[in-house]
């Protein structure tokens, strides 16, 4: 039996303060619809032939029926079928955590997810079992790389139908975990602790709330609380470890930064510190009481009460490794559909 | 004494919970007396909409302009009008807000920046350009606020209204009070998009969605919004999901509603019971000194009624005057 897709297009997503306080964008529901359309054609060109939705009633399921419809009334057969999972639409985060929970359930064999960090945290949070393909249409997509929909569906499907060795396809990750109390919750970026103790409207934008970051990985070409660790020393997704800096107001601190934390938003950063964080180690944040920020948004509230810690794991779990999908694709030939001379001579 | 982790000071928290048990024993009460008959006309309920009003209000004062709709006490309330004056207009009586001639549906207090509640789905949305416009022309920082359901965002109206304040840069917010029903009929079937901030950003206007019953997520987006309408960024839409714990009107049988529907929300979405424990949890705030407001707020309220009940109505002359406005 054929391999299983399952995709994760939450509309709630980019719905947040950054479009106000910064100038996060809004990917129109049709557009998010047209990525799937893509990804479903790519994954059909690969062989798949079944694909598991979460449903939504923000439009994009009608959107996709309507364009496999039409594809359809004119005789192409270019898309696989698509099945809704069977759960209740609440239209929040909870229904990305449910969608990700039957899909493991159901066994797929890997989960395309649309969105920013907070979607794709929300999928990994509840199964890191199964790879994911990150597609960014959220605000701040610091986690999911930004490629051609097309081909990352051309990717997934190459991956899961074995045409890439699984060495190749597949690629670890890192992940943070933070504890407060008995709570835990993860993130794929970022880890901040900021001085607002409550969650409100839960980007972080306000700078001097800042106090420690945990990153996983450091890139200088994101945006988000990672870039401002990116921009010191960088540290790749594969490099086992990841960052730790600690803020100070600018006009005390011995460095400086200006970072991108938001669209369009590059603020003058403090950095009393830095240093790099190693993986399976609990650290504890210096800040007595506050909130957690995971990739970008406040979500646990503490206090001196709580013991907070922070640990970072490597391989946590996998992702498709679309840039390694495509260059195995390319030199051993798998999207040649016909027998030439030339495949011989690459091999 | 631990540090506060909140927006706002001590003071200020025990302001923002008065303000909402304050709307909620008006309505609860209203709710209640009611039932009895001795209240003319409709009135639309704004139990568990709390934290969308007060966090919001906390934000402005009496130069900015508020356009309400039907469902009214809530804004009204929020926007510092009178509580005993509200409660004898909707008794109908002479000492009302609007002397008894506007009912529930019309409670105004242009002294306070309260336009009006509105009977007129949608109707609050021009009004407040007009007011938004006044501001800018006026340059004194002050702000609009209008506030519509997700029934009324529907109407041609609102989005006019939108196209308006995006083209002239008003100083305007547009708060879409979503609560899943337009009067009975569910958001899901009637509205074509799943968030007002893709309504919002087809007219180049910025938009934000919370959770409505969330105080402090009200407050905070609120206030960023408002903060950048004062010094000029223009307009922006605040889509707040919440609930209403009543029916449409008084007397809606609410069958369009899941059994146990109100209790489930009461139970678990109660904006005041959250605010409560976040507060003392918080250890800012002893639940002794939220136990005083309540009782406080109870006994203003039933002074509230008894003084309604007790209050003149207006006479056959009043009806010729309050007709015209003098400038």
């Amino acid at each position: 039996m054929k391999p299983v897709i399952g995709i994760i297009a939450n509309p709630v997503s980019a719905r947040d303060i950054r479009r106000v306080v910064a100038n996060a964008a809004s990917l129109q529901i049709a557009d998010r619809a047209n990525i799937v359309l893509r990804v479903l054609a790519a994954l059909a060109a690969c062989g798949i032939e079944q694909v598991l939705m979460m449903p939504d009633r923000g439009g994009i399921a009608g959107h996709v029926m309507r364009g496999i419809e039409r594809s359809r009334n004119q005789g192409e057969h270019r898309f696989p079928s698509i099945f809704y999972l069977d759960m209740p639409v609440t239209g929040t985060v909870d229904d990305t955590h449910r969608a990700a929970r039957l899909l493991r359930k159901a066994g797929v064999a890997a989960i395309v997810v649309l969105g920013g960090d907070g979607t794709h945290r929300a999928v990994v949070s509840q199964c890191t079992t199964i790879p994911i393909t990150g597609i960014s249409t959220g605000t701040n997509n610091a986690f999911p790389e930004h490629r051609e929909p097309t081909v990352t569906g051309l990717a997934t499907g190459l991956a899961v139908m074995e045409r890439v060795p699984r060495g190749t396809a597949f690629a670890p990750n890192k992940m943070i975990s933070v504890t407060v109390g008995d709570r835990t919750d993860i993130a794929l970026v970022d880890a901040a602790f900021v001085t607002d103790g409550y969650a409100g409207a839960r980007a972080v934008w306000r700078i001097h709330t800042l106090r420690e970051l945990f990153v996983a990985f450091a890139d200088p070409e994101v945006i988000g609380l990672a870039a401002i660790a990116g921009l010191i020393e960088p540290v790749s997704r594969r490099t086992s470890g990841g960052l730790m800096v600690r803020f100070a107001p600018p006009q005390e601190a011995p460095m400086v930064l200006g970072a991108p934390i938001a669209p369009g938003l590059i603020e003058a950063v403090g950095i009393d510190d830095w240093r790099r964080m190693p993986a399976g180690v609990a650290f504890a944040p210096t800040l007595g009481s506050g909130s957690v920020a995971l990739d970008g948004e406040r979500e646990l509230s503490f206090s001196q009460r709580d013991e907070v810690a922070v640990v970072l794991t490597d391989n946590a779990f996998l992702t498709v490794d679309v840039a390694a999908v495509m260059k195995f694709s390319a030199i051993h030939g798998l999207m040649r559909q016909t027998h030439d001379r030339y495949t011989e001579s690459l091999t | 004494m631990p540090s506060n982790p909140f927006p706002l000071a001590k003071s200020q928290l025990l302001q923002a919970y008065r303000t909402m048990r304050t709307i909620r024993e008006f309505e609860e009460r209203v709710h209640v007396e009611f039932a009895k008959g001795d209240i003319p006309g409709f009135v639309h309920l704004y139990a568990g909409e709390e934290a969308c009003a007060t966090g919001i209000m906390m934000h402005l004062t009496d130069i900015d302009r508020i356009a309400s709709t039907h469902r009214g006490h809530g804004h009204c309330i929020a926007k510092g009008v009178d509580v005993h004056g509200m409660m004898a207009e909707i008794y109908g009586k002479e000492a009302g807000s609007c002397r008894g001639k506007g009912g529930s549906m019309h409670i105004a207090d242009l002294s306070k920046g309260m336009m009006g509640a509105n009977g007129i789905l949608g109707a609050g949305a021009p009004l407040i350009c007009g007011a938004g416009l006044a501001a800018k022309f006026r340059g004194d920082g002050g702000v609009g606020l209008t506030f519509f359901g997700d029934g009324a965002s529907n109407q041609g109206t609102v989005l006019e209204s939108m196209n308006l304040a995006a083209i002239w840069n008003l100083p305007v917010i547009f708060v879409v009070e979503n609560n899943g029903y337009a009067e009975s009929t569910s958001v899901d079937y009637a509205t074509a998009v799943d968030s007002y901030v893709d309504r919002a950003s087809g007219f180049g206007l910025p938009g934000v969605t919370v959770d409505g019953t969330d105080f402090f997520a009200v407050y905070e987006a609120a206030g960023e919004m408002i903060r950048r309408a004062r010094e000029g960024g223009g307009p922006s839409l605040l889509e707040c999901k919440m609930i209403r714990f009543f029916g449409h009107f008084e007397g809606d049988a609410q069958t369009y509603k899941a059994k146990g529907e109100n209790e489930h929300n009461r139970a678990t979405r109660d904006c005041l019971k959250m605010f409560a424990q976040r507060v003392t949890e918080g250890g800012v705030v002893a639940a002794a000194e939220l136990a005083v407001i309540d009782r406080e707020v109870a006994s203003m309220i039933d002074d509230a009624v008894s003084t309604a009940k007790g209050a003149p109505l207006p006479i056959a002359g009043d009806l010729l005057t309050d007709v015209y406005v003098s400038y």
